[in-house]
């Protein structure tokens, strides 16, 4: 076991753009996370520019990336350049990519800056615990001094001064007072900012969700800003944790967007407890939006609906028998019910039984189909018109709960009707198609066996009867 | 006595299936027809005749398809309807009765810089071929559907460890100077995630070359130049220019495919001939593209779209293969080797790439296709490296594949005949004793010529620490030349049919194979199965496996754990390593841009087109043909990525 840090770690870790070997870095960070550091895992095909992003929102103290596809040189160098050009060059720059890196090219990658670049002999010799501890102790210094280098020009093209955003949610985290970061970033006393919360269970897509919110957002508003808050729950044994809702955000980098993952640290809840403090900094800030999305907690946790104005309940159809969602507080709670992964058989039926139970909760025994906010959506499909449509609803929401109007036509569901439906690949009733082949292959053998064994048959059969035909008369009768 | 058994015998003989009944009363005859000296046969109704043996230079008669001496009918019926010749259900031996003459198997991987330098190369690698067989490698940049850019992480990865390809006139470098529709030359391209619009690059250029041969047949270049002069007034059109190479066109390319750089036959030709040489055009193009989406997001990690649209995508691809008679070219190339290079071992390779294989049937039909229409169009790819089970890796995949289309899917002898390429393991090559390299693919190619593979590539030595050089390339390709040329064995066809042990293989391997479904079944099946990672894990436990095995010594590596030499047998770094060059990189940037330029009044409008046909679930190929006359790849994935959004990745 490694000493404990005195700092907390967080890290980045990714594979280079274009590239996408991805099992050495997620061996890495597995790693990374067992010896007490919060991960931000981004995943393979990343761009230099959207990693950098990621780290500053992230406050992170060291980015991890593997590169074996070529052009590690440019790379890496060029991660530098948009850090300190972005007055966070005290983040530290960790590679490796095996052979493809030769030792020369590691060393002048060392000499401009990059912290270190892991070869295959350092695998050896230190093993990767060894590699990860070094990587760990690097890291470990305090960087809440950072601010001096921060220019007012805004880093990356973001419409927001992102640095200081994310060290004031820093230093909530350690519950410091950040009030002198926030007050350049002048507050404005909006009450427009609708908060939109995200819940559900573990697996039911939350992310996916949210980033295909985020997508039609941002392609609809073309000025609007919006800023996400993510929470993640830390493992007890090793205070590490995996913040790992940014790998399936395709939406997040760029100007309007601002996006921070929490762990939940010492705290038992599914919401840390900063998230009240980050909310309240991305609203100082101006965002226009702000989405909170938190751990898959199953049926009980409700706190969300604490933190935010429209809340948003994501399920799949397998949640069991019906009487099940009978424990779920948020079919009381939520003000929309999205029932993920619609494609999935049994999807209609979870529809029937998730409306019924909405209705006996409110009391709604009347209410048509269309008036209740439970709708079935499918957020891997391209273009999905039920998540258009569930879009709109929830636009429709935040009119009603808040207000708030970005776009009058949008905000009414039925008007937003594109996109495709039922895009299914497989019908559910071809599933078992597999099994059906491995019986039809193995009938098929038997088939053989058998008639094989027939036509053995006849074959002795045959040489008896031809044999009996060249005895004597008198032996055939014995 | 005799009448017992006469009656037991025609009780019994009622029980044989008509199948198995023809099986055994054409036995004779099919011995008879091995035996003759002339072997005939007809292939797209042109009848083809070939001898039956070959002359060793001791004067024996060597077959080229040797039969059992079977005289037991059970056993005569287990080897028809289990093994049978090659070309006969379930084309266990291989799919075709003979091999084609003048053309061997051999189809090496090339892609390196930008299109001129890959184009030497292809016609280096074919030079001494009757047959041109070209298989493409693309770099990271085109593999992500991007365009290459002065930005520092793109710029380094230009041209790296494959060519450079972003517009159709880049395509048409590429290939320049080999007859896209002549039928002794096929194109393999690997690339998944964009391939629909690589696919569409290639198309382009096969039919402008048509375009051009009908210009030159009718006189007619005055007519084209005057259109080049009217469009290339104010700019400069493109050129073909090989920066390591500025004086000519390699040799053995004459320039087809050039001359309408720039241009796009339509643009040139009146509608109607235009129209005519296009649609013979796509039925004559014989090639592959990878296009395997599946294992992408089992393996390799090159999707750029959602899965589902990726394969919205293929599916459009064939539909448009379907009404177009595309037939002579391979919509997908059902891979199986980034699974076993990604840590698969043979059983699980096989498994799920056949799974994948099926998957797409399954799609296919979905989608309303016929069987028949779309079966003959897909292909197979796999690895071969030094487990037991390479040997039979062919055996198998044919065999289930025929059983199972013809009795579930109903499918016709075409559809039941499943190809494949292969490609030796560069996972079991080593930085240690890369002399040694060639021995393993030696023996790994050896399996697969005996296995009776479609085609194959022989991977160069030096590939475990370098890129290729043109040495060790020839030296790869020449043992692929001395096992069909010099090897006697090789020349039969069936040379490994009959072994006890090669039959026993064949039994457990399918065995195993069929279980796997099973357990992707229970998984919802295969996209089931990804949901939960399952393809994923599996292969990674398997690559720890190895991985200890070979760290431990268990498993024997020779001059990496064992035999080591007295120097310890170190890992080799090279010095330098073979990339792209500045100007090379900064060419393909400029060319670009020109082709952003002189496209600007149109390419909005295009794209315009391709969003709202992609918004309505139109057949987005049939788009794609024409969009890409104006747009280059980057443009056409940034407007995919508006409608749709990007594939999203898994932990």
């Amino acid at each position: 076991m490694s000493n404990p840090t005195n700092n907390k770690i967080r890290i980045v870790t990714a594979a280079s753009l274009f590239d996408g070997h991805d099992a050495a870095i997620n061996i890495m960070r597995r790693i990374l996370q067992s010896k007490g550091a919060e991960v931000i895992h981004l995943g393979h095909d990343r761009s230099a520019q959207e990693i950098v992003e990621c780290a500053i929102e992230e406050d992170v103290q060291g980015i991890a990336i593997t590169s074996y596809q070529g052009g590690h040189m440019e790379f890496f160098k060029y991660i530098k350049d948009l850090l300190d050009e972005s007055g966070c060059g005290h983040i530290k720059i960790f590679g490796g990519g095996g052979g493809t890196i030769l030792p020369q090219e590691a060393e002048q990658l060392h000499q401009y800056g990059i912290t270190k670049i892991y070869s295959p002999d350092d695998g050896r010799k230190m093993g990767l615990e060894g590699m990860i501890e070094e990587v760990i102790r690097h890291c470990d210094f305090s960087h809440l001094s950072s601010p001096e280098n921060w220019t007012d020009a805004l880093p990356l093209g973001e419409k927001k001064d992102i640095r200081k955003i994310a060290r004031a949610i820093t230093l909530a985290e350690r519950e410091e007072s950040y009030s002198s970061l926030l007050r350049p970033v002048k507050s404005s006393g909006r009450t427009d900012i609708p908060v939109i919360g995200i819940t559900g269970t573990g697996g039911a897509g939350k992310s996916s969700v949210t980033d295909e919110i985020v997508r039609r957002y941002l392609g609809y508003f073309a000025n609007k800003t919006i800023a996400v808050i993510s929470v993640d729950p830390s493992k007890k044994k090793t205070g590490g944790a995996l913040l790992g809702d940014r790998i399936r955000m395709n939406s997040i980098p760029g100007p309007r967007v601002y996006m921070r993952s929490l762990a939940t640290r010492e705290d038992n809840t599914a919401i840390s407890k900063v998230a009240k403090d980050a909310i309240a900094i991305c609203k100082a800030a101006g965002y226009d939006c702000i989405i909170l999305e938190t751990a898959g907690v199953g049926q009980s946790d409700m706190s969300i609906v604490d933190y935010c104005d429209v809340s948003v309940y994501i399920m799949t159809p397998e949640y069991g028998a019906a009487s099940q969602l009978e424990k779920i507080n948020m079919l009381d709670y939520a003000d929309i019910i999205a029932i993920n992964k619609f494609d999935k058989a049994g999807a209609e039926d979870a529809l029937n039984d998730v409306r019924k139970q909405y209705r006996r909760n409110h009391l709604l025994f009347t209410a048509p189909n269309e008036e209740l906010p439970v709708t079935g959506i499918c957020a891997n499909t391209f273009n999905d018109k039920r998540v258009n449509h569930f879009f709109g609803l929830l636009l429709q929401k935040i009119k009603e709960k808040t207000g708030v109007v970005w776009d009058e036509a949008l905000a009414n569901s039925s008007h937003n009707e594109g996109g495709r439906q039922d895009a299914i690949v497989i019908p559910p009733r071809r599933v078992r198609y597999l099994s059906e082949i491995s019986d039809s292959v193995r009938a098929y053998n038997a088939r053989v066996d058998e008639q094989s064994h027939i036509a053995s048959q006849l074959y002795q059969l045959n040489g008896a009867i031809q044999l009996l035909k060249t005895l004597p008369e008198n032996e055939k009768h014995h | 006595m005799q009448s017992i058994l006469q009656k037991q015998y025609e009780s019994l003989e009622n029980k044989l299936s008509p199948e198995a009944k023809q099986l055994l009363e054409g036995w004779k005859e099919l011995q008879k027809k091995y035996e003759s000296d002339f072997f005939e046969y007809t292939v797209r109704g042109k009848v083809i005749k070939q001898e039956m043996h070959t002359l060793s230079l001791s004067g024996t008669k060597i077959p080229k398809v040797a039969l059992p001496a079977y005289k037991e009918w059970g056993d005569i019926v287990r080897w028809q309807m289990q093994e049978n010749v090659p070309g006969s259900f379930p084309y266990t031996a291989g799919v075709f009765e003979l091999k084609r003459q003048g053309e061997d198997p051999t189809r090496m991987f090339a892609g390196e810089g930008g299109p001129e330098r890959t184009n030497k190369r292809f016609h280096y690698v074919s030079a001494d071929q009757p047959a041109k067989r070209l298989s493409t490698a693309f770099d990271s940049v085109t593999l992500y559907g991007q365009d290459p850019a002065y930005r520092p992480d793109i710029y380094g990865k230009i041209g790296n460890a494959g060519v450079s390809i972003a517009t159709v006139d880049d395509a048409k470098k590429l290939y320049s100077g080999f007859d896209l529709c002549d039928p002794a030359t096929s194109v393999s391209m690997t690339i998944n995630g964009p391939a629909p619009v690589m696919l569409a690059f290639f198309m382009n250029a096969a039919i402008d070359q048509q375009c051009e041969k009908w210009i030159e047949e009718n006189k007619l270049w005055h007519e084209a130049e005057k259109v080049r002069k009217k469009k290339y007034k104010h700019q400069p059109p493109p050129v073909y220019y090989n920066p390591s190479s500025p004086e000519r066109l390699p040799e053995g390319n004459k320039g087809l495919g050039l001359k309408l750089l720039g241009l796009s036959g339509d643009e040139v030709l009146p509608p109607d001939i235009y129209k005519k040489i296009k649609s013979e055009a796509l039925q004559q193009v014989r090639g592959t593209v990878q296009a395997d989406i599946l294992k992408e997001d089992q393996a390799q990690n090159t999707c750029i779209f959602s899965t589902e649209f990726a394969l919205k995508l293929m599916g459009d691809v064939q539909a448009f293969f379907i009404d177009n008679k595309v037939r002579n070219f391979y919509s997908v190339s059902i891979s199986g080797y980034h699974i076993a290079e990604a840590g698969a071992n043979p059983v699980t390779q096989l498994a799920f790439t056949l799974a994948n294989g099926f998957t797409y049937v399954e799609y296919y039909l979905s989608r309303g296709m016929h069987i028949d229409d779309f079966a003959p169009n897909l292909s197979f790819f796999f690895s071969n490296g030094m487990d037991p089970e390479y040997s039979v890796i062919g055996r198998v995949a044919r065999r289930i594949w025929a059983k199972a289309i013809k009795y579930m899917y109903q499918g016709s002898e075409r559809s039941q005949k499943l190809k494949y390429h292969i490609q030796t393991s560069g996972r079991s090559l080593h930085a240690q004793e890369i002399d040694f390299n060639d021995i393993r693919t030696t023996l790994q190619a050896l399996y697969a010529i005996y296995d009776n593979c479609n085609s194959l590539h022989t991977n160069a030595y030096d590939e475990a620490i370098t890129t290729p050089t043109e040495e060790s390339v020839r030296r790869a390709m020449a043992i692929q030349l001395i096992i069909n040329r010099e090897l006697g064995s090789a020349k039969t066809e069936n040379f490994i049919q009959g072994s006890f042990a090669v039959e026993a293989l064949t039994d457990l391997v399918e065995k195993a194979v069929l279980t796997e479904f099973d357990r992707i079944s229970d998984r919802g099946g295969v996209l089931g199965a990804m949901e939960r990672m399952y393809q994923r894990n599996k292969i990674q436990e398997e690559s720890l496996h190895y991985e200890s095995l070979k760290h431990s010594g268990q498993l024997p590596v020779v001059g990496v754990n064992t035999f080591l030499s007295k120097k310890g047998s170190p890992t080799l770094v090279p010095d330098e390593v073979i990339r792209s060059t500045t100007e090379e990189k900064e060419q393909q940037i400029e060319n670009v841009k020109a082709f952003w330029k002189r496209n600007e009044e149109k390419s909005a409008e295009k794209l315009d087109a391709l969003k709202k046909a992609a918004g309505n679930n139109e057949n987005l190929f049939e788009i794609l043909m024409d969009t890409v006359k104006y747009c280059s790849l980057g443009q056409i994935t940034h407007a995919l990525f508006e409608v749709g959004g990007q594939y999203r990745r898994n932990m």
